[in-house]
């Protein structure tokens, strides 16, 4: 009985090896294989970075890809499981050879995998960095701001613009991110010689009941708060104030919270939410910044968000970088050619992007400030221009 | 520290009323109701679905959804007692271990896990004392705890109904062969459970975190306050819920403490494990 599966045994294990080998080598007239780590399922998911990049680089394929090569794009879910996102990681860059990473948005990947990028020599032009790894590292560099530059953006929209006093910061810490949320406190700090009342960074993430942290912050004398929530969260706190009777406070948020679904969901805002949106707001449908962006995503079905315009900017980057070099495509080649190249400017940003030989990736320094107020359920666009971190 | 405790009301209203949802199950139908919170998570999220996607008036929405979290207990109810009817505690409340991650799942499957747009059925504050705001959601949830364990209680003493279902509790064949319909009375109890849950849950859902896990999870408190009670005494379990609630708010002042404010309810359950087996020798209580 077992002669007769021998012989096909044998042939399988030899196709696999074949197939194995074959793997290890780029084709230099193949397609460009292109990869990025993503929430896809779990408990956050962002989907849109990675099918926005798809989008872009599908256009591009449609219109005779790059050099005549067209471009392959593997979107790889991390679960928001990190030995997912080791495995994922793994997959693009020793399986499928990608020649860089491109649109990844993750709430892990960057902290677990940007030793390997480093030890494999890639690059990743995160769509939406969020951990703090997204951005010290030399071999990631995100098309976002990021939520430490975010908040203190927020912070100086608030001292700044809306002149107000008494600003106190509600910090939901996850992993190792207070050290940089102090560092981005600590810089607004520094701009503006101001100093906050008061900064509470025991409030939970996915808390059920955020009442005694704003009746703490309110008895703490507090008329703005900074939080750096996710949706839910924020919801939970503002209506706990919204029970509480507490509506002499501004919010000062960050674009996680800068989506249609939490304007729908908030009716009671204090006296406003206010969000340096890190890309140019799509909630103003007659920009033509946008327009671009906005005509690709709804010809693709895919949502208007912030990780939406993420994805496209870091695709669009990448690809531009592509279009200007010579000779090979190769992971080594598109390296060399990110660490080289000139910065590029898009109306989507405020800061022009490059990747740049740096040892961090953290240089994106402006918002746009947009304002969520009481009983309007949308966003509004709250200023003229580029709100920025002055350089110091 | 007392401004805390009373912000920790509303929460301990909460635990409160979903305490005494799981006594009630546990005593008359022999089950720990892990899906308790997670029925009327579902309910309101469909209640929130209709309202929003379907078009339909708010209170209709939320009456609907309201029932469909009793539909679903009783549905769950069926199920136990149909084919688990003699089975031990232990079985018949693994079943809504299942039910709980599947109601979760589906949730995310259907409605995605962005946060709902709940409309507030009750916002702002009722009254201050002292200088601290009492919501108007802790009045109602603390009221509804307290209502509801005295009615039950009442029902379970006075009426014939509720003899029946303390027979059926306690002797079910026995209570079967008197002529005692123990199907549709246990179906009664999950139904009972399942629509109060979802009352609840529409209550505090647009006051605090509304997303599919944080409100499932509701259950974890709400074991611990019922536990007080031993699952078995509906004051002590809304006295239980009530406390819990208060120290968690109290906790949260208290920077040093905060973090030991999320893992109150679990050393609650831990520390009335202990006590309540003290006298136990290790034989005896394996």
């Amino acid at each position: 009985m077992m002669r007769k599966f021998l012989p096909a045994l044998a042939a399988a294990v030899l196709v696999t090896l074949v197939a194995a080998g074959c793997a290890g080598t780029a084709d230099p007239n193949g397609p460009i294989v292109v990869g990025s780590v993503n929430a896809l399922s779990g408990p956050a998911t962002f989907p849109e970075s990675s099918q926005a990049a798809k989008a872009v680089f599908d256009a591009a394929n449609a219109a005779g890809g790059v050099h005549g090569r067209k471009i392959e794009y593997h979107a790889i879910d991390d679960k928001g499981d990190p030995a997912a996102a080791a495995a994922a990681a793994r997959e693009i860059v020793g399986g499928d050879q990608a020649v860089a990473l491109v649109g990844s948005s993750s709430l892990i990947e960057c902290q677990i995998n940007a030793k390997y990028y480093q030890q494999e020599k890639v690059l990743s032009i995160s769509g939406i960095g969020v951990d703090p790894s997204c951005f010290t590292s030399p071999n990631i560099g995100p098309a976002n701001v990021g939520p430490f530059h975010d908040m203190t953006l927020t912070l100086l929209y608030g001292s700044e613009v809306l002149h107000l006093e008494d600003m106190c910061a509600l910090l939901e810490i996850a992993g190792n991110t207070l050290p940089y949320y102090r560092a981005a406190i600590d810089e607004w700090s520094k701009i503006t010689g101001k100093k906050l009342k008061y900064v509470d960074a025991t409030v939970p993430y996915n808390g059920s009941d955020y009442t005694p942290y704003i009746v703490k912050a309110r008895a703490a004398g507090c008329k703005a708060v900074t939080v750096n929530p996710v949706e839910p969260d924020s919801i939970g706190q503002l209506k706990a104030a919204q029970a509480q009777g507490w509506k002499d406070v501004t919010w000062l948020l960050l674009t996680s919270v800068y989506s249609e679904q939490y304007a729908k969901a908030v009716s009671e805002a204090g006296q406003g939410v206010y969000v340096p949106a890190e890309f140019y707001p799509f909630t103003d449908p007659s920009s033509p910044r946008t327009k671009e962006w906005r005509d690709l995503m709804t010809r693709n079905n895919i949502p208007l968000t912030s990780f939406s315009q993420g994805g496209y900017l870091a695709a669009k980057y990448f690809l531009q970088v592509l279009n200007g070099m010579q000779g090979e495509i190769t992971r080594e080649s598109v390296t060399k050619a990110l660490r080289e190249m000139k910065p590029i400017s898009d109306p989507m940003v405020g800061t022009p992007y490059v990747f740049g030989p740096g040892q961090t990736h953290h240089d994106n320094t402006a918002g746009w400030p947009v304002k969520l107020a009481t009983g309007t359920n949308r966003w509004q666009i709250a200023g003229t221009d580029w709100l920025r971190i002055p350089r110091r | 520290m007392v401004q805390g405790a009373l912000a920790g009301l509303a929460a301990g209203g909460l635990y409160a009323v979903l305490a005494v949802c799981l006594t009630l199950m546990s005593r008359l139908v022999r089950v720990v109701n892990f899906a308790q919170a997670a029925t009327g998570m579902f309910g309101s999220y469909v209640g929130v679905a209709l309202s929003v996607h379907g078009g339909l008036p708010e209170w209709l929405a939320v009456v609907l959804g309201v029932l469909l979290g009793g539909v679903l207990s009783v549905l769950i109810g069926w199920v136990v007692s149909t084919w688990l009817a003699e089975a031990g505690t232990g079985t018949r409340s693994a079943v809504t271990v299942a039910v709980l991650l599947l109601l979760i799942s589906l949730s995310f499957i259907l409605f995605g896990n962005k946060p709902q747009p709940f409309q507030a059925l009750l916002a702002g504050p009722a009254f201050t004392v002292g200088g601290v705001v009492i919501s108007q959601v802790t009045v109602v949830t603390v009221a509804l705890a307290v209502v509801i364990a005295f009615a039950a209680r009442l029902i379970l003493t006075k009426t014939p109904v509720g003899i029946s279902l303390r027979a059926l509790s306690e002797r079910p064949t026995t209570a079967e062969l008197l002529g005692i319909p123990a199907k549709r009375l246990s179906a009664a109890v999950w139904g009972a459970t399942g629509l109060i849950s979802t009352v609840i849950i529409v209550i505090v859902a647009p006051s605090q975190s509304n997303d599919a896990t944080s409100l499932s999870m509701l259950v974890v408190p709400a074991a611990a306050a019922a536990l007080l009670g031993g699952f078995r005494r509906l004051d002590l379990a809304v006295a239980g819920g009530l406390v819990l609630g208060m120290l968690q708010g109290a906790l949260a002042q208290v920077d040093q403490l905060s973090v030991v404010r999320n893992f109150v309810p679990f050393l609650a359950i831990v520390g009335l494990l202990v006590w309540s087996q003290r006298k136990e020798v290790w034989d005896a209580a394996r």
